[in-house]
Formats: structure tokens, C-alpha cells, sequence
């Protein structure tokens, strides 16, 4: 069992009366890569400001790494905040080795390792420029690079993808991918499942603050009943696990039929059914939930959320 | 303590970055330069001529003996002073200069005359003096007589001024080697002291105010006293009517006695007044500037991920306050420069008043007066700040905050220049906000020494509250999105964090 990195046990925030995190539980171990998912106003950001002690909680604890939730950690923390923005007159390089030593480390390694960030991401020559000079994506990218520049042994980002292109998401996702591998435990809010679905081992899903679900995708989708496509002569209504099926178009006596099987039944389980029993099949093919799909049937369709 | 000098290298490093901070520092050595210049090259005596075209015959003696008078008045006050400051009364107990009040009286103004003047006194005090007193310098005359230059045709009333009459009132003058500025020309018609008859001043522009006042006194006494004598009253009568004084007389107990006083006669207060005003507004604009970037940028949260809400405020009072002190210094330093090293006017006026300071009890108290004063409106500044989404909401918070200062202080101003117990002043003295302002324009004619202790604690005492309130409103504000209302402000104060 490795160790954790974060943990909620029964945390809640209160705004005046209204709760924006309701009674929050999980642990998340280290070296993962984490996803908090969640429509708009779930209590995302909330969450991982007050894991970072800008909040405090109305009620419930929070262990970071093992401590109380403080500045102290904030040399092993890396935290890309929702709302970006930096210092307009401030100098690329200068950006980053602030941020570094507000993280405690010592200029000079905190100038290497702000170099060192920059060329990864195809920025070196800009490091003496103003920030007002950079694009908004080269921006972003220089903000990536004020969380990561301590190299942290945690790194929360919030909603990290919002205004990128697509070539510098893919970029960032290497970028988590390589963190994780490295050991630093990732955790991500998103409203887009996709990233998700590429990058997680772990997920939360929350719904208006509270826990909806908590657990490896493969978990989530495992809690969704089974589907697949099936051509066969006859309806598979009457087969065992077969929860309900639709007929598709027919062609040559031969027809097409979408099953959902019943909660805990394995497409694997049907499929040797109809081939110990001679049951005629021309195809059969086991259609994965998306994690959309997981997300709605966990939270609900109402969500904003993206695919 | 490492972050809060973090944030405070930022911050001065961005400030140096502007323009204004340096256009700030140059001022005052620039000013310094100008008004140095200028005295040194066109002003370089004191004494104004002027000349008398007297058709009477009668005013010219007069005047020249009232002149004189009235510039013998001035040395005798200003000998007291410096016999008094220095302590140098016992030398001649009975003379009018070991009297502070003698200047007022004409029969000592004469008796100092009688006495050989400033001369006579200054050549005795000379052996009494040890090392560390100054001898009393003796100015020139305000004024001299000169003979109406050749040339110069007085127009008759209603004439047009002649062009040589004009060029030589916009010329300076030479008197014995010595080039004067031409202050003015008087003419007195045949005539004069009947109804009708005009006594007319030329001048120009750059002559002196007081000049022309003390023509016109002189002349009014005078057509005064020629009244009396046609009413029948004896000309002795006519003088003693016109030198009575009303039996008022100024009594102010000496420092050290009876109540302890700290005053001084030096301009140094009141100076720091209008450089506390003008460096606490202007970097207090550049702070506000700062925080509302940041927030509008959306810059908070990033760095208080990494330290805390008041981390970052005292950071930023110290780099600011450190922005300000190097201003005031340079400033300081130069007008120190100024004053002990070249001459002119900056000179005149700066180094009386640093040989004035002598108090070191007013000296500390002037310093805390600045500093704190600069703190306690930095941090208005500051909070303003945090509490404006965009430059725009600053200006409309910043115009009431800054009227809110700037008004009680120009009260307070004419109020403590008017005397020490001044009521607005008095109160204004134990207003935090303005203690400060109040206290250092009020050092100039004397505060009694618990009024500095008292002002001073509750002015630290203030200055702690202040940061506890700030501490809060930039806690809750900064990451708050909604518009502050003055009821979520409040409530900011008390809370612990953002919950608002
Ligand atoms: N400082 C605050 N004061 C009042 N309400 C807040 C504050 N911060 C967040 N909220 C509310 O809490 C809810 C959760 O917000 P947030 O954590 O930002 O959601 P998410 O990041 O998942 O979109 C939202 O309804 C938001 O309006
Ligand atoms: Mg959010």
C-alpha cells in the first residue's frame, strides 16, 4: 500500500450558508495521477485551495504529504491556479526563479532548473523578454513552468488544459505523464473528460461538492451495466444477462442488435454462452463507456461539462 | 522574514522600472539646482535700493530715518533671538538684545541705536563665545537710497511711463561696486498731504512687497501726524499719539519653565509635512497600482500558494516604504548638501533650519512622525487596493481617500502656523490618521512633551491595528471575485479568512 499524498476526511466549506464542499472523503496515494472531475461551481478549485491553506475548511481535516495543510510545503507543492496571469513587466526567467524562491530554493539552482524548464518548453529564447511581450498560450506555458520549476513532489493544477491549443495540451499531458513517472504524485481538476480519460489512474467526481464517485476508471466503468453489438438471427432478448436489447438493420436474414446487459455481467460471459450453445453470431463487439458516459451516469446529465 | 524581503525586492525592482520613480527622485535635487542657480546668478544681495523724488523736500529725510529704523528693529529681534539661543544674556543683562520683547518697544529700539547697534554688540559678545557658537551675522540693509539715475523723466499722473524709466526699474543698480536690484521710485509731489495730491511708487514687477508697505506706512504716519497738527494738537502730542501703544503686552514664559516645551524655529517640520504628503500619496499611488495589477491579473492566487496573505502585504509596505525612504534620503541628502556646501538661496533657508534642531527628543520624534505617517497611509493605499477590481474602481475609492487625507491636512496646516493650541489642531493631534501632520506643523511653535509620548503611542498603537484590518481585507478580498460592498468590507476586517 504506498503512502498518501493527499487525504479529505469529512471536510467541508461553507460560504456564508451556502456549502461549496460537502463532507469530502479520499485519499490519494502517492505517485498517481489524480483527477478531480466536475461541472462548473462543483467545488473543484475550492478543494485544492484549501489542500494549499488559502482556505481553510469550515469543518473535516486535510493531510498534504502526510502534514497539516501548510505554507511550510510549499517547497514540494507545484500549483497551477484556474486564473492565470503573471507579472507583465517581469522578465520570463525572472518570472520563474521568483516563483522558485518563494518556494524556497536558492537562486542559482532555481536559475538552472528555470533554464533547464525553458527549453523543454521551446521558450529559451524568450527567457529575458517582458511577459507582456509572450502570446497568451507562451504565457500559460511560462506559468507551467513557475509550478513545476521546484520540481515538486505534488503537483495540482486547475483545470490546466483551459486555453491551450491543442499542440501545447498535448505537450502539457507529456508533461504530466513525465512528472508521474519521475514519482511526483498529479492532480488535475478537469471539465473536459478526455484529458482525464488519457491521464488518470485515480478520479473524484463531484457533484455540488459532494463525492460522487471515487475510484479507478476502470472501476467507474465497471459500475455501468455492459454494452455491445451484436449481429444474430434471432433476438438475443431471451439470452441469460440479457438485460434489454434494440434491433438494428437487417440484411440477409442476419440482424443487428444493441445489448445492454444486466448489472455484473461481462460481455465475455454472453459470448461463451452463444458458443457453447451454437447460438449463430457474425459479429460481436463490446462497446467501452466513455467516461463521459460514467461521468453522467455518476453525476448526472446536467452538468457543464465536456466530452 | 525571507519572503517578506522576497516580495519587497520585487516590488522595489518594479518601481525603479517606471520612469516616475526617477522623475520623483530628480525633483527635489532639480528645484534645489534651479532655485541655487537663481539666487546665485540674479539675486546675489539682499538689500533693495530705491530713490525718493521728494518735490515737498519734506519726506525723503523721513523716510530714509524710518527705514533705517525699522531695519534696526528687525536686527534687534533677531539678536535677542540669537542671544537667547545661545545663551548669551548674561553677558550685558541690561542691554535691549538680552530682552526678547525689547524689539517691540521703540524707546529700546533707540537705546540699542544710542548703544552703537549691532556692531557694538556683536564686538562684545565676540569674547564670550566658545568654539561651538556661531557669531551673530549682521545683514546688509533691506533697503538703500540711491539717487534717481541720470536721465529719468517722472511722468505727470496720467502720463504714459517714459522707456528710460521702465529700463531702469528692470535693471539692477550699482552702488559702490555692488550691483542692487531696483526695487522702486517714490514721488512725492509739491504738494503732497493736501487733498488730492498723489504720492506715486514705480516699480516693477520683482520689487519688494514689503517694501512698498513700508513706504506707505511711513508716508500714512506722517500725513497722519500733518492731520493732528491741523487740528490744533501739538506736534509733540501729535508723535506720542502716534507711537502709542496699546498697553499689550507679549508674555511668553521661557522654554523650561512652567510647562516643558519642545519647539524649534526650524522649517525642518513643517517641510516634512509636505514631503510626508507628497512621497506617502505618490508611492502610495504606485502600491495601489501594484496590488490592482495583481488582482486584476489574477496574480494572487499563484503566489499565495506560496506564502501567506500577510507575507505578501508586509513585503510589499516594506519594499514600498523602503522605495519612499530612498526618495525622502535622496531629497534629504541633497537639500543637506545644498545647504552646507554652496550658497544662495536653498542655503539661507536650510541651514538655519538644520542649526536649529537641537532637541534630540525632537529629532526622534520627527523621524517617528514621518516614518509612521508614511506607514499609516501606505497601508490606506494598500487596502484600497485590495479592495478595487480594475483601475477605474481604484480612482473612484481613491478620490474620497485622498480628500479624506489632503483636506484635515491643509486645515491643520494654517491652523498650527496660526499657534500651537489651535483647537483643529489640537484634535487633529490625536487622530491617527493625521497625528503626524498635526504634531510635525505644530513642533514649529511648541508641543509639551507628554502630547509627543501620548501621540506617539497611539499613533504605534493605530499603526498595529491597522495592520491586523489590512491583514484581513487582504486576506478575504484577494480571492473573493464578488464586488466588496462596504458591509462585506467590514466584515472582512474580522474575519479569519475568506469566508465572507
Ligand atoms: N470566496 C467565495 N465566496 C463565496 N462563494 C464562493 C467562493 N469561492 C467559491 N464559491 C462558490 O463555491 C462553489 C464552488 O466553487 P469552485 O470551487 O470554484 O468550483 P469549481 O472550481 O469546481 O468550478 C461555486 O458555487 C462558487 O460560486
Ligand atoms: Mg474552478
Amino acid at each position: 500500500m504506498p503512502a498518501t499524498a493527499m487525504a479529505f476526511d469529512g471536510v467541508t466549506k461553507q460560504f456564508g450558508d451556502f456549502t461549496a464542499v460537502d463532507n469530502l472523503n479520499f485519499a490519494i496515494p502517492e505517485g498517481c495521477i489524480f483527477g478531480f472531475l466536475g461541472g462548473n461551481g462543483a467545488g473543484k478549485t475550492t478543494s485544492l485551495r484549501m489542500a494549499l491553506d488559502i482556505l481553510s475548511p469550515t469543518s473535516g481535516r486535510i493531510e498534504v504529504m502526510g502534514k497539516e495543510p501548510s505554507r511550510e510545503n510549499a517547497a514540494e507543492i507545484g500549483f497551477l491556479p484556474e486564473e492565470r496571469g503573471l507579472y507583465k513587466k517581469m522578465s520570463v526567467l525572472d518570472t520563474i526563479i521568483y516563483f522558485a524562491q518563494l518556494k524556497q530554493m536558492e537562486a542559482a539552482p532555481a536559475k538552472s532548473a528555470a533554464m533547464a524548464l525553458l527549453e523543454r518548453l521551446e521558450l529559451a529564447d524568450w527567457a529575458k523578454s517582458p511577459i507582456e511581450k509572450l502570446s497568451k498560450g507562451m504565457a500559460q506555458k511560462v506559468q507551467v513552468a513557475t509550478a513545476l520549476v521546484n520540481s515538486p513532489k505534488l503537483l495540482m493544477l486547475d483545470e490546466p488544459f483551459s486555453g491551450l491549443d491543442p499542440v501545447n495540451q498535448a505537450m502539457l499531458e507529456d508533461l504530466i505523464a513525465e512528472s508521474a513517472r519521475n514519482g511526483a504524485t498529479v492532480i488535475f481538476s478537469t471539465h473536459v473528460m478526455q484529458h482525464a480519460e488519457r491521464l488518470c489512474d485515480r478520479l473524484l467526481m463531484l457533484a455540488r461538492g459532494k463525492k460522487a464517485f471515487d475510484g479507478t476508471q476502470d472501476e467507474a466503468r465497471a459500475a455501468l451495466p455492459s454494452r455491445l453489438a451484436l449481429t444474430a438471427k434471432a433476438d438475443p432478448s431471451a439470452l441469460p444477462g440479457v438485460e434489454r436489447t434494440h434491433a438494428g438493420e437487417s440484411h440477409d436474414g442476419w440482424t443487428r442488435y444493441e445489448v445492454e446487459l444486466q448489472q455484473g455481467i461481462e460481455p465475455d460471459a454472453l459470448l461463451e454462452h452463444c458458443t457453447a450453445n451454437g447460438v449463430p453470431l457474425r459479429s460481436f463487439d463490446v462497446q467501452v463507456p466513455s467516461l463521459h458516459e460514467t461521468f453522467i451516469h455518476f453525476v448526472g446529465a446536467d452538468e457543464e461539462i465536456e466530452r | 522574514m525571507r519572503e517578506i524581503l522576497l516580495v519587497a525586492k520585487r516590488e522595489m525592482r518594479q518601481v525603479i522600472a517606471t520612469k516616475g520613480f526617477w522623475i520623483m527622485l530628480a525633483a527635489v535635487p532639480i528645484a534645489l539646482a534651479i532655485s541655487g542657480f537663481a539666487s546665485n546668478q540674479l539675486a546675489p544681495e539682499r538689500t533693495t535700493a530705491y530713490s525718493v523724488v521728494d518735490e515737498s523736500g519734506r519726506y525723503a529725510p523721513l523716510l530714509e530715518t524710518q527705514m533705517q529704523a525699522s531695519f534696526r528693529q528687525a536686527t534687534l529681534r533677531e539678536l535677542s533671538e540669537y542671544a537667547e539661543k545661545w545663551e548669551l544674556q548674561h553677558v550685558d543683562p541690561e542691554a535691549p538684545w538680552a530682552n526678547r520683547q525689547a524689539w517691540l518697544n521703540p524707546a529700546e529700539i533707540q537705546r540699542f541705536a544710542e548703544a552703537g547697534g549691532a556692531e557694538a554688540a556683536v564686538a562684545l559678545l565676540e569674547p564670550e563665545l566658545d568654539e561651538d557658537t556661531p557669531p551673530f551675522e549682521i545683514e546688509d540693509p533691506y533697503y538703500t537710497e540711491v539717487a534717481l539715475p541720470d536721465g529719468v523723466a517722472i511722468p505727470a499722473v496720467g502720463e504714459e511711463v517714459g522707456e528710460r524709466l521702465r529700463s531702469v526699474l528692470e535693471d539692477d543698480i550699482t552702488v559702490d561696486d555692488r550691483r542692487l536690484p531696483y526695487g522702486a521710485i517714490l514721488h512725492i509731489p509739491a504738494n503732497f498731504g493736501q487733498p488730492g495730491a498723489q504720492a506715486r511708487i514705480f516699480t516693477n514687477g520683482r520689487s519688494n512687497a514689503s517694501l512698498i508697505r513700508n513706504m506707505r506706512e511711513i508716508l500714512s504716519a506722517s500725513v497722519r501726524q500733518d492731520a493732528f497738527a491741523a487740528q490744533g494738537i501739538a506736534p509733540d502730542t501729535a508723535i506720542a499719539l502716534q507711537t502709542m501703544q496699546a498697553p499689550v503686552s507679549v508674555i511668553e514664559p521661557p522654554p523650561g519653565e512652567g510647562r516643558s516645551l519642545v519647539a524649534t524655529r526650524s522649517l525642518v517640520p513643517i517641510a516634512l509635512v509636505y514631503l510626508l504628503l507628497i512621497t506617502a500619496v505618490t508611492t502610495g499611488s504606485m502600491m495601489l497600482q501594484g496590488v490592482v495589477e495583481e488582482r486584476s491579473n489574477k496574480l494572487f492566487e499563484s503566489v499565495l500558494a506560496c506564502i501567506k496573505p500577510d507575507t505578501l502585504m508586509q513585503g510589499k509596505l516594506l519594499g514600498l516604504g523602503a522605495i519612499g525612504l530612498i526618495i525622502v534620503l535622496t531629497w534629504a541628502g541633497t537639500g543637506l548638501v545644498a545647504a552646507l556646501y554652496f550658497e544662495g538661496f536653498a542655503a539661507e533657508v536650510l541651514r538655519p533650519s538644520l542649526e536649529a534642531l537641537d532637541d534630540p527628543l525632537l529629532i526622534l520624534a520627527m523621524i517617528i512622525y514621518f516614518l509612521g505617517g508614511y506607514v499609516v497611509l501606505a497601508m490606506v493605499f494598500l487596502a484600497v487596493g485590495a479592495i478595487s477590481e480594475s483601475m477605474q474602481d481604484a480612482q473612484s475609492y481613491l478620490t474620497p481617500v485622498i480628500f479624506l487625507i489632503m483636506i484635515p491636512v491643509v486645515i491643520v496646516m494654517q491652523a498650527a502656523l496660526k499657534g500651537p493650541d489651535e483647537p483643529v489642531a489640537l484634535i487633529l493631534s490625536w487622530i491617527p490618521l493625521y497625528t503626524p501632520f498635526a504634531m510635525l506643523a505644530r513642533l514649529g511653535s511648541g508641543v509639551a512633551t507628554w502630547e509627543i509620548i501620548g501621540t506617539i503611542v497611539l499613533l504605534i498603537a493605530f499603526i498595529w491595528l491597522e495592520l491586523k484590518l489590512l491583514g484581513n481585507i487582504f486576506r478575504a478580498s484577494l480571492l473573493n471575485d464578488g464586488k466588496p460592498t462596504w458591509k462585506r468590507i467590514f466584515s472582512w476586517m474580522g474575519s479569519k479568512d475568506s469566508a465572507g
